[in-house]
């Protein structure tokens, strides 16, 4: 067979895909629009890599803090090309709200990107999303917080996503406060150490990424290839006809490729205008506190061509595959009568072989071994497929079975005994998705909590905990707190340390101080009034009770290795009393010595890092916002942080966030190409509904007929899904080396989710499903 | 022939799809037992009125009366039972529901009357042994030929004992020899079974099965007295 003639084949599918008329601009239409959803998604997708790196950039670009840390740059002299920075990063609604204070030594100060000039005193220049909630309601609290001017807007390039709330404003006096961790000076911003070059990922992690991927870009092909076999009805009469006028078996089957290529070719073209139209869109969304600016989705070229070539090849080789068993004659297409039983042991090989191509890395995540990407993918790839491969079997041996019921049920059954296939092709995509979400969803629960920590924090005890870079007066910063409305609890404790000697000291302890209701949520005290000193030592600690005794002067912030230091005197005052330390402290591994505010004199107050813990009313639903509020006005450059009694590992928690991102376009996608599908079938239908309506066939009994078509094979195919999808997360707990927990309340959400999907599909169909059923559908003039 | 004593009565019926006309004051009656053929040119509206009369299209005016109750003040559900129990249908091409039986084909009426399934198959078999295609009872439509369909279509038509059958072309995909055989046992199972037949088609030697023609021309319709 020569390429010409394939050549010629193939072009004259295509000039069949757009000569059948209205009929077949419809179905070329339908073809490209699902084609071009699964397109837009996979172009997505490859978008991913560039969004990330994009991001990255950007953060890298205007990194400030993370110059501070660096031990040359602390030590930046001033001039008049530097600037000091403080951070002054917030929460508000529960959303992070980027923010920096900006005070230049000098005229050539560096300005930030996103910037034209530095933000004077009192001024503060805004990202959009923030000066949009600035100025709506919702931002009334916000506003109190921020007490500055806004004098300009943060350029694009300023910003790591649109819906970024971030602000820098003008400050003066900053350089005193210099602390080498949230105010420091720079000479520029930009990160000065290639931030990529990163560690390895974790084996289990990286198992998760190339988990996701598979499992939301499966469902995708699947659908694709769903996609290029619409109207293949019509198509069969139109390939009848060829072979009347003497084409052979090969040269309709390429021509019928032909056609699929067309299809998919517009599918191409229709994938990039959703792309650019959802390039668009994603610049005014938000997910999962992700936002990406419309010029960060640019596809990788490599993968972009990729995705041009495999799509419409993946169309004639599916149309070739799919009419392997079709006899097409002169008179008609031989597929109404009843095809050949399908066979079970091929379509059986492939989930086998997914499992024996993962059996091999059973228990190497405990060891930090390394799971090969390769056999990972390959194995989770032929897992899935083994759904769509199995589904169809499954299926037709369950329909053969089934009896007839009422004339819904007859129909459906019939209709599915005769083309089990088109209906198990229908649900693939849903299966496919249940299938390995299940998994992932039991892979994430089975390895949460490797990356899930207790932070130790008693949430019912204190929620917020503000600290303050100085003491700033610890008890009135606490009574200012308690004021606000919404705070229930108030603990305010100052933080230093102290030694024998002025500089280099031989015996050092730290030194808690607070009131004695603050005291004893820090350490279990005998008694306690006001001017009471304790002391809590610990095994390691021999210097506390050392330093603590009567009369001794020790120094608050000695001095080491000649750093400057404060180095104020204090000499301890009365009796000092033994106290414990408190394994459940408020305030983590305090012990040393431990003073109530009388047994101080003030003068050791700038030796001192105040703290307040806040224990808030639940029933007021801003009162962490209030206290934010106040803790500004007592200095801006306060942080507040937010109790929460477990924290996640930040790459796990963003590979759970892009699942669950990926997953929501992944059953958006999959509920529209249902739909598109439901219709089409429909509508090749439309005379045979009007008929059946014409001799007084009920609507409803229609209705229930087309729901009971869908719903037996979805049924069939969450339970396969469920099956395959248990056996799968099994595996991969196994490899991970963690112990099976199956995760029901999972199963049971995510075929939840999947029937849900069906419903809202079939809910959808009905208008048009009526439409069609209308008898004046028979008219043909 | 009067409309007095008729089953059926249709006057002054309009209908237009858009800016074409289909019906233009056609006038149509038939009484129980009668054949009359609708003959006319492709497109001078003589499916439209074997739609109107059947309840499935509803006329833009004019009135259509079966057994003396005006259609138009039937809703849907009564239309549809109407068409279920009264009313039989053959179709061109049959229309038969591809992924049933034959049997079930022909049964299929009488189940969405509400017969139990046993006794709807066991009376389409009576009337497929009637239009001689009994033998065809398992085999799916797909696996049978387009004359012995349509003798399946007639059987289903009548099954339900329809007093009214509509056919609409109902040789026009057969050819002369099939279409003839199909027409005598349409003819004879609906006369003898005093069922009126509606018969559209624009071949005369397919009329000549028929009593009474009427001739459909632009919308308008003339009746034709055959003298036999």
């Amino acid at each position: 067979m020569s390429a010409g003639q394939w050549a010629r084949d193939l072009a004259m599918g295509v000039r069949f895909a757009f000569t059948g008329g209205r009929e077949g601009w419809v179905r070329a239409t339908l073809t490209a629009v699902g084609v071009g959803l699964g397109v837009a998604l996979l172009l997505l997708t490859s978008a991913i890599p560039t969004i990330q790196a994009t991001r990255d950039d950007r953060e890298d670009a205007r990194d400030d803090i993370g110059l501070v840390f660096h031990e040359e740059t602390t030590k930046t002299k001033p001039s008049d090309k530097t600037l000091v920075v403080a951070n002054t990063d917030t929460d508000y609604d529960d959303k992070e709200v980027r923010g920096r204070l900006l005070d230049p030594d000098g005229p050539r100060a560096p300005v930030p990107p996103g910037l034209k000039k530095l933000p004077a005193t009192g001024e503060m220049v805004v990202s959009p999303a923030l000066a949009d909630l600035l100025k709506s309601d919702d931002g009334k609290l916000l506003r109190e917080r921020l007490p500055y001017r806004v004098a300009g807007t943060i350029a694009e390039p300023g910003l790591v996503g649109p819906a970024e709330l971030s602000y820098y404003a003008g400050a003066d006096g900053l350089a005193e406060r210099i602390n080498g961790s949230s105010v420091g000076r720079i000479e520029h911003f930009g990160s000065v150490t290639d931030q990529s070059g990163g560690e390895e990922l974790d084996p289990v992690l990286l198992l998760l990424i190339l988990v996701v991927l598979v499992v939301l870009l499966m469902p995708v092909a699947v659908f694709i290839a769903t996609a290029v076999r619409f109207g293949g009805e019509r198509r069969d009469r139109r390939l009848a006809a060829l072979r009347l006028v003497g084409a052979d078996g090969r040269m309709t089957r390429r021509i019928a490729a032909g056609e699929a290529l067309a299809g998919s070719v517009l599918g191409l073209l229709f994938g990039a205008v959703f792309f650019l139209i959802g390039r668009e869109i994603a610049g005014t969304v938000e997910v999962f506190g992700i936002s990406v600016f419309p010029s960060y989705l640019n596809p990788s070229p490599a993968l972009a061509a990729l995705i041009a070539v495999v799509v419409p090849a993946s169309a004639v080789l599916v149309t070739l595959f799919a009419l392997r068993g079709v006899v097409i004659e002169p008179l008609g297409v031989v597929r109404t009568a009843k095809p050949p039983r399908r066979r079970l042991w091929w379509r059986l090989l492939l989930p086998l072989g997914g499992l024996a191509l993962l059996y091999p890395m059973i228990g190497q995540g405990s060891e930090n071994g390394n799971f090969n990407e390769y056999m990972v993918t390959g194995g989770v790839v032929l897992l899935l497929v083994g759904v769509t491969a199995l589904l169809p079997w499954v299926v037709e041996a369950f329909v053969a079975r089934m009896g007839s019921g009422s004339v819904s049920w007859q129909l459906a059954v019939r209709r599915l005994q005769l083309s089990s296939g088109t209906a198990a092709r229908m649900v693939n995509g849903v299966a496919v998705a249940v299938a390995g979400a299940i998994a992932l969803q039991m892979l994430f629960v089975g390895v949460e909590g490797e990356y899930t920590k207790a932070t130790g924090k008693d949430t019912t005890r204190a929620n917020l905990e503000i600290n303050l870079p100085y003491d700033g007066q610890v008890t009135a910063v606490g009574e200012k707190l308690g004021r606000t409305k919404g705070v229930q609890d108030v603990m305010a404790v100052s933080t230093g340390y102290v030694g024998d000697k002025r500089s280099d000291p031989d015996l050092a302890s730290t030194v808690t101080v607070g009131d004695c209701a603050a005291l004893r949520e820090m350490a279990k005290l005998p008694s306690c009034r006001d001017g009471d000193v304790f002391v809590a030592g610990n095994e390691d600690d021999q210097d506390s009770e050392k330093l603590a005794q009567r009369g001794r002067t020790v120094y608050f912030d000695p001095s080491y290795d000649s750093d400057p230091a404060k180095q104020i005197p204090w000499t301890v005052p009365g009796e000092v009393k033994k106290a414990q330390t408190r394994a459940d402290s408020l305030r983590p591994s305090v012990w040393g010595l431990l003073v109530t505010p009388s047994a101080l004199s003030d003068k050791v107050a700038p030796a001192l890092e105040g703290a307040a813990y806040v224990r808030l009313d639940p029933s007021v639903p801003d009162a962490s916002d209030r206290v934010r509020n106040t803790a500004a006005a007592i200095d801006p450059l306060a942080t507040v942080y937010k109790w929460k009694s477990t924290e996640q590992a930040s790459e796990y928690a963003a590979i759970r966030t892009g699942l669950f991102v990926g997953a929501t376009c992944v059953l958006v996608l999959i509920g529209a190409s249902l739909l598109v599908s439901q219709l089409e079938q429909l509508r090749e239908r439309k005379k045979l509904l009007s008929a059946l309506v014409a001799f007084g066939t009920r609507r409803r009994t229609l209705s229930l007929s087309v729901l009971w078509q869908t719903a037996i094979p979805i049924a069939l195919g969450l339970l396969l899904a469920s099956v395959v999808g248990l056996t799968l997360g099994v595996v991969l707990l196994k490899m991970t080396s963690v112990p099976v927990v199956v995760a029901w309340s999972s199963v049971l959400s995510m075929t939840g989710v999947g029937a849900g999907v069906v419903v809202v599909v079939t809910l959808f169909s009905l208008p048009p499903l009526l439409r069609l059923m209308r008898p004046d559908g028979l008219r043909t003039e | 022939m009067t409309p007095a004593g008729s089953l059926l009565v249709a006057t002054d019926l309009h209908k237009a799809y858009g800016p074409t006309t289909a019906l233009d004051g056609a006038e149509f009656s038939i009484h129980p037992g009668e054949v009359v053929a609708v003959m006319g040119p492709s497109g001078s509206g003589k499916s439209t009125l074997l739609h109107c009369l059947a309840g499935i299209v509803t006329p833009d005016s004019g009135s259509i009366t079966y057994q003396g109750r005006e259609m138009a003040s039937m809703n849907d559900t009564e239309r549809s039972a109407l068409r279920r129990s009264e009313f039989g249908f053959v179709f061109q091409f049959g229309q038969l529901v591809p992924e049933l039986t034959c049997v079930e084909n022909v049964a299929l009426p009488l189940r969405l009357n509400g017969t139990s399934r046993k006794e709807a198959e066991r009376t389409a078999l009576s009337w497929m042994e009637r239009v001689e295609v009994d033998d065809l009872k398992g085999k799916r439509p797909g696996e049978v030929s387009g004359g012995q369909g349509q003798r399946v279509a007639v059987a289903r038509s009548l099954v339900t004992n329809p007093r009214v059958l509509f056919a609409d072309e109902p040789t026009g995909a057969l050819d002369s020899l099939n279409g003839e055989r199909v027409m005598e046992l349409l003819t004879d199972a609906a006369r003898s079974a005093n069922a009126a037949v509606v018969l559209v088609t624009h071949e005369a030697r397919v009329a000549a099965y028929s009593d009474r023609e009427i001739v459909v021309r632009d919308g308008k319709s003339r009746d034709m007295e055959r003298v036999v």
